[in-house]
């Protein structure tokens, strides 16, 4: 009973996992660009949570605020934060130096993005992990001696139906075969008149949507955010990402639940302090057999949306 | 005048590839640009799409110009590339690909066109949910034309359209050349292939390092040999 407990809290970690990880691929798949501020905006949004529930906005502006507007205006800040980050990190490095997307450019400027937001809120709140208060919806259902919260079954809900809703955009709306084309081939998206300029904000939102959503989910479930909450769960969600297939956004949900319950299996058979090794051998087996991930393709680099 | 081209500067860092030219098309022209490889012809037709900025240059379309325009732009204008290696999606599905032709389209009537591509193209038809990645050489480039076709173009440019295509699609391609220009669409071909491109076209201009060192009616091309000999036959045998 306990370890079907554990697969359970696996698959629930994993909801969170599966978020972020489907915000990498969504960038990689269509910019090729690894954007190393999505720990950060994962981390914000969970932060920014606590902080509008706790004093509301900076510098006296406003009371603290109720749960639902909290939740919501955490999500707004880290869609406003990912479009901060496309204007002066992606959007700037390519009409200076051209096709920023063959460059190392935006990596590392996304990651002076990370480390400047995750110390401006370490100098403002502090290195200490905040307690968020319970939430007056967080009930427990027992079934049969297995506990299932609400909040963490609404997360799975959330992650799922973002991820099914943005397949279908993807495959079927008219904005979706724009980023497709651009991820396939930018150049003849171009000349068709796709317009990327148009087209990449959308892609830095979705990754703003995505992020903003898991920090909220996860700091409902655990109900505790740091400034460094992102480091690990970015690295687990590269991870799944890797494990499911590059470019593939189902296979990043898939490669994320599968980190999630791997690693609360290895909690219930070894301890917490294997978990780091057996995730990160996991990743390095999955690579050996099969280098391309479970779902993803062989072409990695081209076209993969 | 449809496509008025004047003083066209293309650079590529120092690579200067395209010096100040010009060219025009005619309303219901077929006008073949020719030249060895590295002539320019590629970057010729990639700053017509807007792909490149030019440096210098005017590009009018019907009058309106378009030198510093999006590609997006000059498609909504009326302009048309059949790209070089045809350059079709091939992780999209055939319809898909029709589709990304009426990107832009706002009117409600790129459907009739997208009917129209299949009825031209019956392989194409058979093909819809198939990947592209799944078309002959020939589908594909009839593929890269239908989309070209359904962005409701007056000016379609065609990039090499023959190469890697076996000589009985060639004929047919030539044959689509000159279907398409009688429907009322006015064409701007760049070809390797001299003799052709010169029979379907009324009028041509031969490309060296860039700029146009000749320019006459096609017919006029096609009988003095020496000289398109000269810089094409050359530029062949450098090249291979």
């Amino acid at each position: 009973m306990l370890l079907i407990q554990q697969l359970l809290n696996g698959v629930m970690l994993g909801s969170v996992y599966v978020t972020v990880a489907v915000a990498f691929t969504l960038t990689i798949g269509v910019l090729n660009f690894l954007n190393f501020t999505i720990p950060t905006l994962f981390m914000l949004s969970g932060m920014g949570a606590w902080a509008l529930a706790k004093w509301g906005l900076p510098f006296g502006l406003t009371g603290p605020f109720p749960w639902p507007l909290a939740l919501g205006g955490a999500v707004v800040m880290t869609i406003a934060a990912s479009l901060v980050v496309e204007r002066f990190t992606f959007r700037y490095m390519k009409a200076k130096y051209g096709d920023a997307t063959e460059h190392a450019i935006p990596l590392v400027s996304s990651l002076g993005f990370l480390l400047i937001i995750e110390n401006l809120i370490r100098i403002g709140y502090g290195t200490d992990p905040q307690r968020m208060d319970a939430i007056s919806w967080d009930t427990t259902i027992n079934l049969d001696g297995l506990l299932l919260r609400a909040p963490q079954l609404i997360s799975l809900a959330v992650a799922l139906a973002i991820v099914a809703g943005l397949t279908w955009v993807l495959k079927h709306s008219r904005i979706g075969r724009g980023l497709r084309a651009i991820a396939e081939n930018p150049d003849a998206a171009n000349i068709l008149g796709v317009d990327s300029k148009r087209l990449v904000p959308v892609i830095f939102m979705l990754t703003g949507l995505l992020c903003g959503l898991a920090g909220i989910l996860f700091a409902i479930n655990y109900g505790e955010v740091s400034p460094g909450m992102g480091e690990e769960i970015g690295s687990k969600a590269i991870a799944g990402m890797v494990i499911g297939g590059l470019g593939s956004i189902w296979g990043a949900v898939l490669g994320g639940l599968i980190i999630g319950i791997a690693e609360m299996l290895t909690v219930h058979f070894f301890g917490a302090d294997t978990v780091q090794v057996v995730v990160w051998g996991l990743l390095l087996a999955a690579l050996f057999v099969r280098p391309q991930g479970l779902l993803g393709h062989h072409s990695i680099g081209k076209g993969k949306l | 005048m449809l496509l008025e081209v004047r003083g066209l500067d293309v650079r590529y860092g120092r690579n200067h590839a395209v010096k100040s030219l010009d060219l025009h098309v005619a309303e219901g022209e077929i006008v073949t640009v020719l030249g060895a490889n590295g002539a320019g012809k590629t970057s010729l037709l990639r700053a017509l799409q807007g792909a490149v900025r030019p440096a210098s240059g005017s590009i009018r379309l019907a009058g309106h110009e378009l030198a510093q325009a999006t590609p997006a732009e000059r498609v909504r204008r009326g302009m048309a590339l059949v790209p070089e290696g045809r350059q079709i999606f091939v992780s999209m599905s055939v319809h898909e690909n029709l589709l990304m032709g009426a990107y832009l389209r706002k009117d409600g009537d790129w459907t009739r066109d997208v009917d129209e591509v299949y009825d031209r193209f019956p392989n194409l038809a058979e093909r819809r949910d198939m990947k592209a990645s799944v078309l002959s050489g020939g589908e594909q480039q009839m593929l890269a034309i239908g989309r070209a076709l359904v962005s409701r173009p007056r000016l379609i440019m065609l990039d090499e359209p023959s190469l890697g295509l076996s000589p009985l699609f060639v004929t047919n391609l030539f044959d689509l050349i000159g279907e398409l220009n009688r429907s009322g669409i006015s064409i701007l071909l760049v070809e390797q292939n001299t003799g052709m491109a010169l029979d379907v076209a009324r009028r041509g201009y031969v490309l060296e390092l860039g700029q146009v060192v000749l320019s006459d009616e096609a017919q006029a091309l096609a009988g003095n040999s020496a000289l398109t000999q000269a810089y094409l036959g050359g530029g062949h045998a450098a090249a291979s």
